[in-house]
């Protein structure tokens, strides 16, 4: 391909260090640091590049291996996934030569952020290991370094931050290059161009390219014409309306790959919403049927890393569920912040103590918890609750400890725990004889749960009898 | 003091030795022979959850090395390690050391088998290959189908059938005598047919009944509403009124408050549409149960239960709608 035709971007990339523009300020940090491996002994052995989008991360890595000559290895975001690739490029690093004779090199993961938190833990293990043992300098780029998925990595390196550009900065470069082309240009029309971009100088290169190529040169008109904001990422909220909106089967994909959130998120949110949206019962049947589907390819791509079915997962949740509608009208939806979150959240505390109380008994009663959660504590639950003398003895016979008994008893825990207080102090339980008290009413177990009301029950002391009496009770 | 402890009857009441096994003859018989001969196979106990597979399991070990048999043995449960590596980790450690004693392996039982997906069958394949002159395993399982064939055929395999009535009832009368409770021989006879010959389930409803007083027929019917929860109910009948968010806002309730599992739900709303509760054409429980049966299907496969719960309450909706209009 002849140079003219090379994309501006690649063309007008940053060929020296001092080319880069603007950030002076990562750029003495990120040679200080290249420095100190060509010496031999780096403080940390990566460096993590972040900042906005277009603003020099990856030129000035790109910049700096061009006037070391050093040879660059690339590796991008979605690479990351595989961990056999990554393991290919940690061969590479742990290895001194380089295939182009004994030059040195410099590896260079892209977009690290771009690695979904439990999809991919594999591979970030990986990008640690590398760092372990890397014999080359490595650098990883990031627009949020910030997220909790990535600490391992920021502890792991050093941290350069870049400033997003200015208006003015990022106008000078596109004037240069106009200056450069020989294409004619009114300097509104560039310093339109710079606005739109915020601070992304790639982007802003692209359009100025695509006016000057279609038109041969650049005026604000032109610009305001066929300049528009970036593709950006949508909030869920925003994904939803796009989805729901759909007529086409791109756009609902699109819909659903361009949020800000991951796809198991986003799925919690059309699951939440296809009520909120649809109103004819067929439809909501055929999109839940399509989300269904999505789900199901998710639990194969989880059970057997096949990471390939990913794009059916997103056919089904966007065009599935956008196509879904038949007889609904388009109509404005409020849509809701997926509820299950919410109560996942609010229930945390006691499905903790539940899932303990399920994983305590399993090994005792030689079942798994899941059977413990199904055939066990329902009927734990019904003793617990309607005689609590006795499960107290049950409590005592299984080390329970204060919390699963409130679990199991709910508002009889006090009885339960002082019984079981009377048992611990060796007090012989009153005899058969002594007056006990039942409650009359058996509860429900959704009563306990549900309504957490201070009404009691109508208790009634029943004198027992005497052996095999009517009243005759297990203790 | 400790003898006012309880227990759970269901493992109060396990028989421990072999001879304590009062059904299921023909398997212990031949189990018995292992005994004599001090010698097993890798063995496979596929049936109906509370047939005794577990029981039969332990006290074949407990037969074999004696009263402090636990030593001598390691318990895996397929569906709550995570994955076949932790397995591996926990077999290796087991196998290899030796124990002293006069039988020259180690015993591994493995339940809930049928749970592992084929890859990690296929690595317990190996396992059982590599540690064959040190240990023997004793896969538990549901559904032997799910089993995969090199498996079954390095196993020998031991069919448990549900419990027939009277081995249940006797079982019963005897714990409750055990236990000085009272009991009405009819209300015995209602908890055999609840629980469709799991001794397990028929076990813990007694408890639960002789818990509010004496053993009635009405207390046994009263302890299984309760231990099944209503909401199930409730959830199927606001879905076929069409009330389609309200019932899947019951759905979350057995979700997260009981935590109860997609499959649980599902095989508990299979009961339901049978049952006279629910009024329905006769030809629409068909339907019903036959995407319901689709829907665990997805439950077993899929990444998301409430999702594919929601497709059928969904559904449920749909033909509830149907049906009026």
């Amino acid at each position: 391909m002849p140079a003219k035709e090379l994309p501006w971007v690649i063309k007008y990339r940053p060929k020296r260090i001092s080319d880069v523009v603007d950030q002076d300020n990562a750029k003495r940090e990120f040679i200080a640091w290249l420095n100190q491996w060509l010496r031999g002994k780096p403080d940390k052995k990566a460096a993590l590049l972040y900042g906005p989008p277009g603003c020099g991360k990856t030129s000035l890595v790109e910049a700096a291996a061009n006037e070391y000559n050093l040879e660059l290895i690339e590796m991008n975001a979605s690479d990351f996934r595989r961990r056999q690739d990554i393991e290919r490029i940690v061969k590479i690093a742990a290895t001194q030569m380089s295939l182009f004779g004994r030059r040195g090199k410099i590896i260079l993961l892209d977009e690290v952020d771009g690695i979904s938190g439990t999809a991919d833990r594999g591979g970030l293990d990986a990008i640690l290991d590398l760092i372990n043992t890397t014999r080359h300098p490595v650098v990883m780029t990031a627009n949020d370094p910030w997220d909790q998925k990535l600490r391992p990595l920021r502890d792991a390196s050093k941290l350069i931050a870049f400033n997003r550009l200015t208006e003015t900065v990022v106008a000078q470069v596109l004037k240069n290059i106009c200056l450069s082309e020989g294409i004619e240009c009114e300097p509104q029309a560039l310093r339109y161009i710079a606005k739109l971009s915020e601070g992304d100088l790639r982007s802003a290169i692209n359009d100025l390219e695509a006016i000057a190529r279609g038109y041969g040169k650049v005026t604000l008109s032109l610009a305001q014409m066929l300049v528009r904001r970036r593709d950006r990422e949508y909030t869920p909220f925003e994904a939803l309306r796009n989805l729901f909106m759909s007529r086409y089967a791109w756009q609902a994909k699109q819909a659903v790959t361009q949020t800000n959130v991951d796809y198991e998120t986003m799925l919690q949110w059309i699951n939440e919403n296809i009520p909120n949206q649809y109103t004819d019962m067929e439809d909501i049947w055929r999109a839940y049927e399509a989300l269904s589907r999505a789900a199901l390819y998710l639990g194969r791509i989880k059970r057997t890393a096949s990471w390939d079915l990913l794009s059916y997962v997103f056919d089904a949740m966007g065009p599935g569920v956008a196509l879904a509608r038949v007889k609904s009208k388009y109509k404005w939806a409020k849509y809701n912040f997926p509820q299950r979150i919410l109560m996942m959240a609010k229930t945390k505390q006691v499905r903790e103590i539940r899932d303990s109380l399920a994983k305590h008994l399993a090994s005792k009663l030689h079942v798994s918890s899941r059977l413990v959660k199904s055939e066990f504590i329902p009927i734990l639950r019904i003793i617990f609750l309607n005689n609590p003398r006795y499960a107290a003895r049950i409590a005592l016979g299984y080390n329970l400890t204060e919390n699963m008994i409130k679990y199991l008893a709910g508002p009889r825990s006090n009885e339960v725990l002082r019984y079981l207080n009377e048992l611990k102090k060796g007090k012989a339980l009153p005899s058969e004889e002594t007056q006990i008290a039942i409650t009359k009413t058996v509860k429900t177990v959704s009563e306990v749960t549900t309504t957490r009301t201070t009404r009691r029950s109508t208790r009634t002391r029943r004198r027992k009898g005497g052996r095999g009496g009517q009243t005759q009770l297990p203790f | 003091m400790s003898s006012m402890a309880e227990l759970l009857w269901a493992e109060k009441y396990r028989p421990r030795s072999l001879d304590d096994i009062v059904n299921q003859e023909e398997i212990v018989t031949r189990l018995k022979k292992f005994v004599e001969e001090k010698n097993m196979p890798h063995l496979l106990f596929a049936g109906p959850p509370g047939t005794g597979k577990t029981t039969a399991a332990h006290a074949l070990a407990h037969d074999l090395y004696g009263e402090n048999y636990q030593q001598y043995l390691l318990e895996l449960n397929a569906s709550d390690e995570r994955g076949i590596d932790v397995i591996r980790t926990k077999v290796k450690e087991f196998a290899r050391s030796r124990v002293p004693g006069e039988i020259p392996f180690k015993i591994i039982i493995l339940d809930e088998a049928d749970n592992m997906t084929a890859d990690a069958q296929q690595a317990l394949r190996r396992l059982m290959e590599m540690y064959t002159g040190t240990t023997r395993f004793i896969l538990i399982a549901n559904y032997p189908s799910k089993i995969i064939e090199p498996i079954q055929s390095r196993c020998a395999f031991f069919r448990f059938t549900p419990l027939k009535k009277e081995d249940v009832v006797n079982r019963l009368k005897w714990i409750a005598e055990q236990e000085n409770v009272a009991y009405d021989i009819e209300a015995l006879e209602v908890i055999y047919e609840v629980s469709e010959g799991d001794m397990r389930r028929a076990i813990n409803i007694l408890q639960a009944a002789s818990a509010l007083g004496k053993v009635t027929v009405e207390a046994v019917y009263k302890v299984i509403g309760l231990a099944h929860p209503r909401e199930i109910r409730e959830m199927i009948n606001l879905a076929l009124e069409g009330r389609f968010t309200e019932a899947r806002d019951k759905l979350r309730q057995l979700m997260v408050e009981y935590g109860l599992s997609g499959i649980d739900i599902i095989k508990q709303v299979h009961r339901e549409i049978f049952g006279s509760e629910i009024k329905l054409p006769e030809q629409l429980r068909v339907l019903i149960a036959d995407y319901a049966g689709e829907i665990q299907f997805r439950l077993v496969e899929g990444a998301d239960d409430e999702i594919q719960l929601n497709a059928f309450l969904a559904r449920l909706a749909l033909i509830g709608k149907k049906v009026k209009g």
